[in-house]
């Protein structure tokens, strides 16, 4: 019975990890540069989502603003900087998008403070499922139906649009794109404002989970790394697999062997790097 | 010619722009008597560093002036690494020849300070948790003023049991370290005396972030009480995911060392309802010497003192206060003076004792309020007991070095 529950704990986990990494992933994709500065996407959504309810905005209007404000923000990021780095050396992209991260963190302690907070569930999803003596939270269970519908949303985009077919092709030839008379800058900041949007997203789901405070940003950029690389580089169907394998080890660990939960799942990783180099559904 | 020439301009020049920081520190050393803050004011700790100097701070320019010397403080950012500290603790002794010093947070950094200091025979006062401090690592420049795990935990979990008898079923969740086993082996100990059970315990690493998974271990075995013996952050995370889970109605929850006003700030009034904390200092508490600083803090900075506020203050001064007995401000003198002193502290009578350098105070145990029931915004807890509770120098393995 407690292996259920682990599990069904590690499926809310590892779908918070799918949102995050994804979006590391799709842009890795199509612009081939590690975006450093994910996490920090990820913390303002959290405290975004914080601030607008302290203004009174309900829960779900702060879910999507907060979402829809980091994208924006990206988007800004991406045209007046990233884009005149991206024919630079890896050091570059490295550099700049570790400086965004520091930024953005910092920025968040001048206004926020150095201490965290917690976040509200929203007052319909505050009670707990009960099934004998185990609990499970409404609100947890939400995050696994919600996150679910928008993968399935974010599929069918990649997969079945116009846009969706634009991206992957990026992703083989940018060169091919543009000849074909597509404008690839704008893929490009599009791509980059959905895939921080997405961090964004995860980090406002995420608050009222674990609360905010302004290091969670390294935490999670650490998790869809790792997420990344066991899924393989720039795949879709990699990170969902990758975020539920991440989550599910790692919450059944903390039964099976406590003290060495959170090393599992690097541990996971490395035998994802020996075996597969490519992880488990990426290219070359 | 050109290039000696040049090399020769840059060497004045460079020793000319680090001249003068030297030639004050000298100066310095002469006319006034510096109290040094070395606290972690960058990194995860940022925040309690942030409210430890500002009570230094306070505390010198409370104290003026003595033995014709100007008090002055200094800030050091160890930020929250034993190297970088010991690293700074060094310069500041050489160089600008601070003996006195209090802060340290941290309880690896602290350790690794009180080594340095000791070495250059200054005095160093920390509020560190690890029993070592005064344990098995004490030495002669060491202080502490808090408490260690093993009256954190006779003043928290003894009377909790006492309070409910029938709360026979305990679970705990224990970091991975020399903190948490020593908390962890001080509670089996009063669970064996009083007949309690541990009906299990998770461990957890140090760097763990997730808890979830623990809450689900702790529901399993279902406990009467949990008793949650992390800190900081950690214990902020456990709380949040217990209370997530619906856990309050289910059983009771103890949080043997908790970071006080700044840790209920953090939970807010919606998580700490109905838990009990165990903490080393609250505003609240019913001594002169404490009103006296509330009143002093509240005028001044508009807010109340926290843990990590007043203890710094409380360091600064009894450093001031033992320089001011010795007639010197001497490492050595000061140690000597402070050794036995008792004074009016936070938490009422405080004895510093000689053998090990320990501070004798109390330890709280705290309960949580509904936000209805506060009568002001920091107004989070009760206080329902308080006492103290320490190992014998012997049985703390303290041999001066």
């Amino acid at each position: 019975m407690i292996y259920l529950f682990q599990l069904m704990n590690g499926i809310g986990l590892g779908m918070l990890y799918f949102l995050l990494a994804v979006g590391l992933s799709v842009i890795f994709g199509l612009l081939h540069f590690v975006n450093f500065a994910h996490g920090a996407f990820y913390l303002l959504g959290a405290y975004l989502c914080y601030a607008l309810l302290q203004y009174g905005v309900g829960f779900w209007g702060a879910l999507v603003l907060a979402a829809i404000i980091v994208a924006a923000i990206a988007a800004v990021v991406e045209t007046g900087l990233l884009k005149r780095i991206y024919r630079l050396d890896h050091m570059y992209h490295i550099v700049a998008t570790i400086g965004l991260a520091l930024m953005i963190q910092e920025i968040v302690i001048i206004v926020w403070g150095p201490v965290g907070s917690s976040v509200p569930a929203p007052k319909a999803l505050t009670g707990a499922i009960m099934l004998g003596h185990f609990i499970y939270p409404e609100y947890r269970l939400f995050v696994i139906g919600f996150t679910a519908v928008l993968a399935a949303i974010l599929w069918w985009v990649l997969e079945g649009t116009r846009l969706g077919a634009v991206v992957r092709a990026g992703s083989e030839s940018t060169d091919m794109v543009s000849l074909l008379g597509y404008d690839i800058n704008r893929i490009n900041t599009a791509v980059f404002a959905l895939g921080a949007g997405l961090a964004g997203l995860a980090g406002a789901l995420a608050a009222p989970i674990r609360g905010v405070d302004p290091f969670m940003g390294v935490e999670a950029l650490a998790v869809a790394f790792v997420v990344v690389v066991i899924g393989g580089m720039g795949s879709y169907t990699g990170a969902l697999i990758a975020g539920l394998l991440v989550g599910i080890v790692q919450s059944l660990m903390t039964t099976l062997w406590p003290a060495g939960a959170s090393l599992a799942i690097y541990i996971a990783m490395v035998l994802v790097v020996l075996v597969m180099p490519r992880g488990l559904l990426g290219r070359a | 010619m050109h290039r000696r020439r040049f090399l020769q301009l840059s060497s004045i020049a460079s020793a000319a722009l680090a001249a003068p920081p030297i030639l004050r520190a000298a100066r310095a050393a002469d006319d006034t008597i510096t109290v040094a803050a070395p606290v972690p004011m960058s990194g995860a700790f940022a925040a309690n560093g942030k409210y430890g100097s500002m009570g230094t701070a306070m505390a010198v320019a409370d104290a003026g002036s003595m033995l014709g010397k100007k008090l002055s403080y200094l800030e050091i950012d160890t930020e929250g690494r034993p190297a970088t500290a010991v690293r700074k603790i060094q310069e500041a002794m050489e160089q600008k020849k601070v003996q006195l010093f209090a802060g340290g947070i941290l309880s690896s950094s602290a350790l690794a300070m009180g080594e340095e200091v000791n070495k250059h025979h200054g005095v160093f006062f920390t509020t560190a948790g690890a029993d070592e401090i005064t344990g098995s690592k004490c030495n002669k420049s060491t202080f502490r003023w808090s408490v260690p795990t093993y009256g954190a935990i006779n003043e928290t979990v003894r009377p909790l049991i006492e309070k409910m008898p029938k709360a026979k079923r305990w679970y705990t969740i224990t970091p991975k370290y020399v903190f948490g086993e020593g908390l962890l082996n001080a509670a089996k100990d009063v669970f064996k005396e009083k007949g309690v059970e541990l009906v299990g315990n998770s461990y957890h690493s140090l760097d763990e972030k997730e808890f979830s998974g623990y809450i689900t271990n702790a529901v399993a075995a279902q406990p009467d009480v949990l008793l949650i013996l992390n800190f900081g952050s950690q214990s902020s995370a456990t709380l949040r995911q217990a209370v997530n889970f619906g856990l309050k109605s289910k059983m009771t929850i103890l949080l043997a060392w908790a970071s006080g006003l700044e840790q209920f700030e953090e939970l807010g009034a919606d998580v700490s309802d109905g838990i009990y904390f165990g903490a080393q200092y609250w505003h609240q508490i019913d001594s002169p010497f404490n009103k006296q600083l509330v009143a002093e803090v509240k005028k001044e900075k508009g807010i109340n003192p926290n843990y990590s506020f007043a203890g710094a203050y409380l360091m600064a001064k009894l450093l001031a206060d033992g320089a001011k007995k010795a007639g010197s401000a001497d490492g050595p003198a000061v140690i000597k003076a402070l050794e036995g002193m008792e004074y009016d502290g936070l938490t009422g009578k405080e004895t510093i004792r000689a053998a090990d350098h320990q501070v004798i105070k109390n330890y709280y145990l705290l309960k949580g309020k509904a936000k209805a029931a506060m009568k002001d915004k920091d107004d989070y807890a009760d206080i329902i007991s308080s006492g103290q509770s320490f190992l014998s120098p012997q049985d703390a393995k303290c041999k001066m070095t």
